[in-house]
């Protein structure tokens, strides 16, 4: 199997990464549109559809092992403070508790990039682990943590991010309270002089709120040894970083460690890294030589278990008459929480237009809160909302139409690197989404609609890292009643990735899909392949997949070529016979084949293929919102979402269609009713369940519709897809918030856009 | 969560003598959906958890024509929601049972349980603040998250009351029958409640040994129409930011008689006889009407985020009586 190591850059959550990877450097014949394939881009059902639905799919939080024994999690009650003493003997009384740690007797392991540790003795936000107490079962050991004991020595603490930038402000570490003790920076251009040559000089400031993952499935793992090897079962969305990152903390081989993830009930980025309570368990399960589950409850999910950072976003932009976007800066904080995370926005604000002279100042602020973490578009979905809500009133400056302003400062080229784009539908993706919202036929000017429920059109832009890269790899076996098993190194994430693979094998090896078996999400099993996030998984696994696929078409031919005695050239290759292509009577089935072969299993390794060099890759979209303004109680009720991308091929239709569906509830969510609430006297979060926590219900849910402009993008690989996880969510908050400033003629810079918010703006504050 | 007894005692009296003898240490519990979160939540700690469930006779739904509606305190919601009687006499009442967080919640909560929840002040529900309610020494509410707080009725404890059903009974003008020990009371509505600078560690009259057995309310006057509208966030399975239950009897375009009541402003279900006064003989047309409303609540006393509920407050107002 040809393959070579290349540098490879692609984007991954917040930035490019650049990896050195082995890459396959076959090449195929690349597959035309969606409608000239069998397999490929057709509305398969997902393979786990079962399972979920009848409920016998086992989740991490299912797993239950003989003698296993639960463990629980002290939470720090106070914000910042160091612990003088912990009293453990009540609970350690307690019929049925095995075994508490605490910093006083577990083994002190640094984490999150070294700035503490699995228990501190200095806590630095309500949450941080105290202690773990082991148990026989789950309410004897949550009884036992009421029992434990804490003093502490509070301190001071700090709860926004302009307080934590003030000299005097207490620091929640010893090296300050702003990340790597200086803004991140990214310009180009000459912003100073760009400003001086502009005609007209704007600028507003808009603010997002932190809101929290609040997945279905908590944190939990179960951790189990056999002698000098430790086996975790772990809701993840990459098993291969668990793995290294517990044997590290363990510190054990890492082929000592095995990690397994068979379904999980969502992760939306919180849980591409290692957990503290992973590595916890592992520990006292050591200790007690007993296996353990450890799971975390809603209240924890919503203290530690991250969080999108919120925002400040400082925009000022220089313009020409016509509408040119001539100089444009950025300065944003984000308050990142109390370990260090990125918050960094500006990526939709560099990368989506046309501007010669640009900057973006950004700094990522410690606070004593929950620390964030990749969330789902990290940095995207609420730069996005700035950006978009921004780009609106500026053409309304210019007196132009949003579509149009934005039409006007389209690039064609990255605007940062100056290379073209493998390819870019975005204007496609304008032109459709405007048409299916009634743009141009439904939309009013501002504020102008009678009556109390006024209705308003708003739309923004989605950009987003496409491709993902190596390395990557999948393993195809095949047996000889020409069934096959695919062992793909990834892990579902919940978006349908056991079925796809299917679906390209079966497209490839011509035979039926329920023929073939995907397994992920086992370090002992499958190869290696990147974790789940950043949209790069499909774009990342499935051309590995084909690669399999295609090679182990060749081998058969080969096979058929040695036995028929004849070149390969001859040959073709067609549902599971290879023939001749001129005395068709010469041929030779799969099981003739490995018979003669003596190959019970035929294997082959596919490896993702490089990303092309010189080129840039995205992916672009639009959404359009329909909303429809209580003017009497502030509500926003959305009417209806359409969702217009560019995200290479698609190859599930129903699976997308989950994404997107998610993704645009998740965007209302943040639009217009999530928030994390954080108490400033107390340095306490008040809401902390899914009740005070309010994401949409069902009822919420506006109708959605999803227009996809793109297909196969054959320069990125040879399944050509670009990713689509995150654009789902990108733009939503964005064209929600410019739908309701057209109904109302008001704009609230500010979210969520909670019916306060209206109300203050039309009643309250009304000048 | 910690640990207790749970009993289930037969009789009403075995129940009041239970409830008064470890009057600090235990709850009554009907339907659970409010006293489970309390427990998990260790915002109570009771040793002695009461079901009442047992009890006989306190589940039933009785109608007298011409007289009154009798609902047994341990009626669900959900079959308030859906009774014929209530729905077409006593729609308000339907229409707020209704109106309660879901379809499972609606099923196990009951009328006595939904009048008696406590507040849902996030400081108040926060298992490590030591708030004024809880035994502390302020209320965190005055100068910090306040956006769900009362602008009336305050002080020194800002919480709203939360029952939906308990501000439609405040506009039928009902009773509570309450049993202790062998005796009966029974009170108007409007005096079940209690206001924070009366006692701020509680939300209603009821004192240990005391539990509410059913709802009485009297048959309301030909002609009467009456109905509930409560804001919410998100379109379910939240507490009333504002809500307001009208009993209404117009001619024509005149209403002759309102009785309103209103939630998520006070920290008890609050109606004046000023507001319901305001509206006497006024015409239902959207102008007359809102220039009553417009000057409901002027004497407000607002906190730091709440001022939109007063907007907010009138436009239901006006809307409710509108459609009625």
């Amino acid at each position: 199997m040809p393959r070579k190591v290349v540098k490879s850059k692609y984007f991954f959550e917040h930035d490019f990464i650049e990896t050195v990877g082995e890459v396959s450097t076959l090449k195929f014949p690349d597959w035309g549109k969606n409608d000239t394939l069998k397999y490929v881009g057709k509305p398969v059902s997902r393979s786990d559809g079962y399972d979920k639905v009848s409920g016998t799919a086992v989740y991490t939080f299912d797993v239950s092992l003989p003698r296993m024994a639960h463990a629980k999690i002290l939470g720090s009650s106070v914000p910042n403070a160091r612990i003088k003493k912990i009293d453990i003997e009540r609970a350690k009384a307690l019929t049925g508790v095995v075994a508490i740690y605490t910093h006083e007797n577990c083994p002190q392991k640094k984490w999150f990039y070294d700035t503490t540790f699995l228990f501190d003795p200095h806590v630095r936000c309500e949450g941080d682990e105290v202690a773990v107490v082991v148990a026989e079962t789950e309410k004897i050991a949550e009884q036992a943590i009421c029992l434990i004991n804490v003093e502490y020595q509070e301190e001071k603490f700090v709860t926004t991010s302009s307080q934590a930038l003030n000299d005097n402000t207490p620091k929640v570490h010893d090296f300050g309270n702003i990340l790597r003790g200086k803004p991140d920076v990214n310009s180009r251009g000459n912003v100073e002089e760009g400003f001086k040559q502009s005609d007209i000089i704007f600028e507003d400031t808009f603010t997002t709120q932190i809101v929290v993952h609040n997945m279905t499935e908590v944190m939990c793992s179960v951790v189990n040894w056999e002698g000098n090897k430790l086996t975790v079962w772990d809701s993840t969305q990459g098993v291969f970083s668990v793995r290294d990152a517990v044997a590290r903390s363990l510190g054990i081989p890492e082929s000592n460690v095995r990690v397994i993830k068979k379904y999980m009930g969502g992760g939306f980025g919180a849980k591409l890294e290692a957990g503290k309570y992973t590595v916890i368990a592992a520990l006292m399960s050591q200790e007690i030589g007993r296996p353990i589950k450890i799971t975390l409850d809603r209240k924890q999910m919503n203290l530690i278990a991250g969080n999108r950072p919120d925002s400040i976003q400082k925009y000022k932009a220089g313009l020409k008459k016509d509408g040119t976007l001539f100089a444009f800066t950025l300065e944003a904080k984000a308050a990142v929480g109390a370990y260090p995370d990125g918050g960094n926005c500006s990526g939709p604000f560099r990368g989506i237009y046309k501007c010669a002279n640009l900057s973006s100042t950004e700094y990522n602020v410690l606070i004593n809160a929950g620390r964030s973490r990749a969330f789902r578009a990290p940095g995207h979905v609420q730069g996005t909302f700035g950006l978009e809500s921004f780009m609106d009133e500026l053409a309304e400056k210019v007196g132009l139409d949003p579509l149009e302003f934005r039409l006007k400062n389209y690039s064609d080229v990255d605007p940062n690197s100056g290379r073209p784009y493998t390819s870019k539908f975005l204007k496609e993706a304008y032109q459709k989404g405007a048409d299916a919202i009634g743009w141009y036929t439904k939309r009013k000017a501002p504020g102008s609609d009678q009556g109390y429920l006024k209705h308003g059109i708003g739309m923004a832009t989605q950009i987003w890292g496409g491709s993902g890269g190596p390395p990557a790899y999948a393993i195809l076996k095949l047996n000889r009643d020409g069934s096959a098993i695919l062992l793909v190194g990834s892990q579902d994430l919940g978006t349908g990735t056991y079925t796809y693979p299917a679906q390209i094998t079966a497209e490839v090896l011509e035979i039926p899909i329920g023929k073939i078996q995907v397994t992920l999400g086992d370090t002992d099993v499958v190869p290696y392949g990147p974790g789940s996030g950043g949209s790069t998984t499909t774009a990342s696994i499935s051309p590995a997949v084909r690669d399999a696929a295609e090679q182990m078409k060749n081998k058969l031919i080969s096979g058929a070529a040695a036995i028929l005695e004849l070149p390969e050239e001859q040959l073709y290759y067609k549902e599971g016979v290879v023939q001749s292509k001129s005395v068709p009577e010469k041929k030779a089935t799969i099981r003739e084949i490995m018979q003669k072969m003596r190959e019970t299993v035929l294997v082959t390794t596919g490896a993702r293929n490089a990303n092309p060099s010189g080129y840039a890759i995205n992916s672009f979209g639009a959404q359009f919102a329909e909303v429809e303004v209580n003017t009497e109680t502030g509500k926003v009720r959305v009417i209806k979402v359409v969702a217009a991308h560019d995200i290479g091929r698609v190859l599930n239709p129903k699976t997308m269609n989950n994404q997107f569906h998610g993704g645009i509830m998740q965007g209302l969510g943040f639009a217009l009713m999530e928030e994390r609430i954080l108490d400033d006297a107390t340095g306490k979060v008040l809401n902390t369940n899914l009740h005070t926590y309010k994401v949409p219900t069902i009822k919420d849910v506006p109708e959605i519709e999803i227009i996809i402009v793109s297909d196969g993008d054959n320069l990125i690989s040879n399944t050509g897809v670009k990713g689509m996880g995150e654009p789902a969510i990108v733009p939503t908050a964005g064209a929600i918030a410019n739908a309701v400033y057209n109904a109302i003629g008001v704009r609230i810079k500010s979210l969520p856009i909670t019916p306060d918010k209206i109300l203050n703006a039309l009643y309250v504050n009304k000048s | 969560m910690n640990k207790f007894n749970y009993i289930q005692p037969k009789t009403m009296n075995e129940t009041s003598n239970l409830l008064k003898k470890n009057s600090e240490s235990a709850i009554a519990f009907a339907g659970g959906t409010d006293v489970l979160g309390l427990i998990k939540n260790s915002i109570l700690l009771p040793k002695d958890v009461v079901n009442l469930k047992s009890l006989k006779g306190l589940a039933e739904i009785k109608y007298v024509p011409g007289r009154e509606m009798q609902i047994g305190a341990l009626v669900t919601l959900a079959e308030i929601a859906d009774h014929p009687v209530i729905k077409e006499k006593f729609t308000v009442l339907a229409q707020a049972a209704h109106d309660v967080a879901s379809p499972q919640f609606r099923n196990v909560a009951t009328l006595g349980g939904n009048i008696c929840q406590r507040p849902r002040c996030m400081y108040f529900r926060k298992e490590s603040v030591h708030c004024l309610r809880k035994g502390g020494d302020i209320c965190y509410a005055y100068n910090g998250f306040n956006k769900y707080h009362c602008i009336i009725g305050g002080g020194p404890c800002y919480i709203v009351h939360p029952s939906d059903t308990a501000v439609a009974l405040l506009a039928l003008n009902a009773k509570v029958s309450i049993y202790s020990q062998g005796k009966t009371r029974i009170i108007p509505i409007k005096d079940f409640f209690v206001l924070p600078d009366v006692d701020f560690k509680k939300e209603n009259i009821l004192t240990a040994g005391e539990i509410v057995e059913k709802i009485i309310i009297p048959e309301q006057p030909a002609g009467s129409r009456s109905g509930y509208v409560k804001f919410m966030e998100r379109e379910v399975w939240d507490f009333a930011i504002v809500s307001v239950a009208a009993v209404l009897n117009k001619s024509q375009n005149k209403i002759n008689n309102v009785k309103l009541a209103f939630g998520g402003v006070a920290p008890i279900p609050w109606n004046s006889n000023d507001i319901d006064s305001a509206f006497k003989g006024i015409d239902s047309s959207e102008e007359s009407l809102k220039k009553v409303s417009d000057n409901l609540f002027s004497k407000a006393d607002i906190l730091e985020m709440n001022a939109y509920k007063i907007p907010l407050v009138r436009n239901l107002t006006k809307r409710l009586l509108m459609n009625l």
